[in-house]
């Protein structure tokens, strides 16, 4: 265990912004806190990098309880390094920027030199070092405070929301940048992000944080696929989340009763349960009617709307309840995929996730 | 006009042929209002970081007062810097009145509002994420705090040549404590003032040209360090 | 931005305007002197200066003040000398205790200048004649007027003697019209404004000899008792440096100086600003 907080609440004013937060980060994980603008996870992120004091809660770091005392707050403080949202550079050159964490430290002038050009190396900024930091582009200053942070080889990095400002292409980089410093360093990581996709390509772990309750943590495919409640489904991108009743369940399949339709799910809820059906868009399987299909849930229905989506159609059906389908704009076209069209939806019994309501 | 064109030719005159007493005047204005400069920063720079810095009651009210006196009349501060140095008063132990310690004295009185105040302002322009940005990084209190005067060098840069303007141009305090002294006290602005109440108007005129040259150039080189 | 050499030079700085400020101390042979303006601005200390430091092998500070103020800085002992021409108050100095005594060194009298055209038509009158006129003609007239120092100088105190021996209350002449000014400044500053104005005024001669050349103003009454000006030393009671103090009353009573009193200006200007040998009487 690298880190632990127990516990932990934060407000402002009168609102309580954080409510009883616990949190276990192992040495050397990825862990990703993912969350709605607003939910709190700046707030988070700056109690776990001791920008901030809770009001109340424990935070262990290393084995070592974060106390009150400013001194060993700041001996803490030092084995990490968090970059903000929207990162801000001194007025100064590149490498002085780069250099800061060191000279505070009181590193000799050679042994800066040297680790802050590697840094400059592995983010892609060797030319720049003695532009001022204020002329560079926003992903470049991204860049620079990634280099900040990597030269003091902090035993803990904490990102807020390290792409949230940056265009495709920039996030694509500072991503790969970040998996690569990852390697490299051997950190223990905690980032913050609204993406839960990119949530899903750099965590190890995640957390979801919805109006400052930390909500679920796991593992990525678990949170993606079987989030336990209904603002962690909406979130995720469960689409389809139907109102239901357990009508019975035999050694784990279940038959829920959606308004008169029956549909075969996997859980261990009992019969009489009030539940949410969701099942993913993508998981959702359209077909002629007149093909045969091996799914278990079968629903013939007509299709609403058709909206493309990149290189995929998002496909609304009222099957007798709304349905929303994530097909490959070719599968699409090659069914004539139009409003009106007749179609079957289904989805394996596997597809669907319970959750209580 | 062709009064000016005199001045301007008196001004250069004085300053080629090497006047010594216009020069011993204008290396005395220069001395003072340097010193007062040197000294207003030392006190008044640490005393802005530290009002910036810590939040207590009337701290509003504190900073108020200080930008009410950016506009003391000088004859004001020299009076009380008068009766406080005189013989009659308070500190005339120290026997500094009539020399050029106590204009020194008065100029610092004077300026020090403004430079505390500017310092003040300037550290306000810094954006607070400077502050996080620091302390993310591992920073002391000291060193945050030095981080950020480094981030406001222009801004604290201008107010000390502010305050630098404010007390080479004065005469109301050179006059009521220094005594306008010849050959001891006698600063630009005060032989300023005497030539023109003794009638030597172009002289006078001159001897303001050389003044404004002196912050001239002052300037000149505050805005070469700025743009290092 | 490098931070050692900005230290240093900072350094250096201080260190260098250290030594250009010459040191406070060594009073003791110093000796601060107060005198009204209009003495200094002719130039008189000037020429004395060096002399008496040169005698003496003390350093001479002169300080220029009107006659109110110089007397208060004799009063609080932050000079050690003063030298006005007041005698009421004077007296008054040394009865109040400031001062030791009251030694006459030197005379001349006031004027009253004015336009040539002399409006009010003074010319010759005496100066409670003189003055008496102005007031009667002065609000109806419009080309007449007058500047006052206004200053509670040493002039200043003579010309509202003047009026009270003609019999009018100050205040009243005050609250006269547009004719009578005020400039609350030296005697230099006071006759450049009377010139503009082409106004009369109260000047000494000391003062306004220096001025003849730019002033487009000339005698207009230049007798009477009344107009009788008197410089005297006074050594303040709280002197730091009382030896000093007398050496200077000394060096002013000395015979040596006292003829070069008397010479002082002739050869530049043609008339004689001073005259020495001021009985004690005066």
């Amino acid at each position: 265990m690298f880190l632990k907080a127990s516990g932990l609440c934060q407000s402002h004013g009168n609102r309580m912004t954080l409510r009883d937060i616990d949190l276990e980060v192992k040495q050397r994980e990825v862990f990703v806190i993912i969350g709605p603008t607003g939910s709190g996870k700046t707030t988070l992120l700056r109690l776990l990098g001791l920008l901030d004091r809770p009001t109340a809660g424990q935070i262990v770091v290393g084995g070592q309880e974060v106390t009150d005392s400013e001194r060993s707050r700041l001996g803490t403080r030092r084995r990490m390094a968090t970059v903000l949202q929207k990162p801000v550079v001194f007025n100064a050159s590149v490498y002085a920027n780069v250099a800061y964490g060191l000279k505070i430290r009181g590193e000799k002038r050679d042994v800066r030199h040297r680790k802050v050009a590697t840094a400059l190396e592995a983010v892609g900024l060797s030319g720049s070092a003695e532009r001022n930091a204020r002329t560079l582009s926003g992903g470049e200053i991204q860049r620079v405070a990634l280099a900040r942070a990597m030269v003091i080889e902090p035993e803990l990095l904490l990102l807020d929301e390290p792409t949230a400002n940056l265009d495709p292409v920039s996030t694509s980089t500072v991503e790969k940048l970040i998996s690569h410093i990852i390697q490299r360093l051997d950190t223990t990581v905690i980032m913050t992000t609204h993406d839960m996709l990119q949530g899903q390509r750099l965590a190890d772990r995640m957390g979801v944080l919805m109006a400052g309750e930390m909500l679920q943590t796991g593992d990525p495919r678990d949170v993606f696929n079987l989030p336990r409640g209904r603002e962690i489904a909406e979130f995720v991108g469960m689409e389809n989340m139907l109102h239901g009743v357990i009508a019975s369940n035999d050694e784990g399949i279940a038959i829920v009763d959606i308004a008169g339709k029956v549909i075969q799910a996997v859980t261990n809820f009992g019969p009489g349960e009030q539940v949410y059906v969701c099942i993913r868009p993508e998981e959702i399987t359209l077909t002629g009617t007149k093909d045969s299909t091996s799914a278990r849930n079968v629903f013939p229905g007509e299709v609403a709307r058709v909206v493309s989506f990149g290189p995929l159609a998002r496909v609304e059906i009222d099957c007798g309840f709304p349905l929303v389908a994530l097909i490959t704009k070719r599968s699409a076209d090659e069914m004539d995929m139009h409003t009106g069209s007749h179609i079957n939806a289904s989805f394996k019994a596997t597809g669907v996730h319970v959750i209580t309501r | 006009m062709s009064e000016l064109a005199n001045a301007f030719v008196t001004a250069l005159k004085l300053i080629f042929t090497g006047d010594p007493e216009v020069l011993a005047i204008a290396g005395r204005t220069l001395a003072i209002s340097l010193t007062s400069t040197l000294l207003a920063a030392l006190m008044c720079v640490p005393l802005g970081c530290f009002i910036y810095f810590h939040s207590f009651r009337g701290k509003g009210l504190l900073i108020s007062v200080i930008q009410t006196f950016y506009s003391l009349p000088t004859v004001f501060v020299g009076l009380i810097v008068f009766i406080t140095l005189s013989r009659a008063g308070p500190l005339g132990g120290l026997g500094i009145l009539f020399t050029p310690q106590a204009i020194v004295v008065g100029h610092v009185v004077l300026i020090a509002p403004l430079v505390t105040g500017l310092t003040i302002s300037a550290l306000g322009g810094v954006s607070p994420e400077i502050k996080d940005t620091a302390i993310s990084l591992g920073a002391t209190r000291f060193q945050t705090v030095r981080t950020i005067l480094v981030e406001a060098r222009y801004a604290t840069l201008t107010a000390l040549m502010v305050g630098f303007g404010r007390a080479i141009s004065e005469v109301g305090i050179a006059i009521m404590v220094g005594g306008n002294i010849r050959g001891f006290t006698r600063t630009l602005t005060t032989a300023m003032s005497l030539e023109t109440s003794m009638g030597n108007i172009e002289l006078s005129m001159a001897l303001g040209i050389i003044l404004i040259t002196l912050a001239l150039v002052a300037s000149i080189l505050v805005n070469r360090l700025q743009r290092r | 931005m490098s931070r050692p050499p900005a230290f240093l030079s900072v350094a250096i700085l201080l260190l260098a305007l250290a030594s250009l400020l010459p040191a406070c101390r060594g009073s003791a042979g110093q000796l601060r002197l107060a005198t009204t303006t209009s003495l200094y601005d002719t130039g008189l200390w000037e020429y004395l200066e060096p002399l008496f430091e040169d005698e003496y092998g003390i350093e001479l500070h002169v300080l220029s003040a009107g006659t109110g103020k110089a007397l208060e800085l004799g009063k609080r002992g932050d000079v050690d000398a003063v030298v006005v021409h007041s005698r009421a108050r004077e007296e008054q100095f040394v009865t109040k205790g400031y001062g030791v005594e009251r030694v006459p060194f030197a005379y001349n009298h006031f004027l009253i200048i004015g336009p040539e055209s002399d409006p009010a038509n003074i010319s010759g009158a005496g100066p409670e004649a003189a003055f008496a006129a102005l007031m009667a003609k002065g609000e109806t007239d419009e080309d007449i007027r007058f500047v006052s120092r206004g200053d509670d100088s040493g002039t200043h105190g003579k010309e509202k003697a003047i009026w009270a021996s003609a019999g009018y209350d100050y205040e009243v002449v005050r609250a006269s019209r547009s004719w009578y000014v005020e400039s609350g400044s030296g005697m230099g500053t006071t006759l450049m404004m009377a010139d503009e104005k082409q106004a009369y005024t109260l000047t000494d001669i000391g003062t306004y000899t220096t001025f003849e050349s730019d002033l487009g103003l000339v005698p207009i009454v230049d007798e009477g008792d009344a107009l009788l000006n008197v410089y005297s030393i006074l050594v303040s009671t709280r002197a730091t440096n009382p030896a000093a103090a007398s050496s200077m009353v000394e060096f002013l009573t000395s015979e040596q100086t006292q003829a070069l009193i008397g010479t002082y200006g002739v050869e530049e200007h043609g008339r004689q600003l001073f005259t020495p040998y001021a009985r004690e009487d005066m």
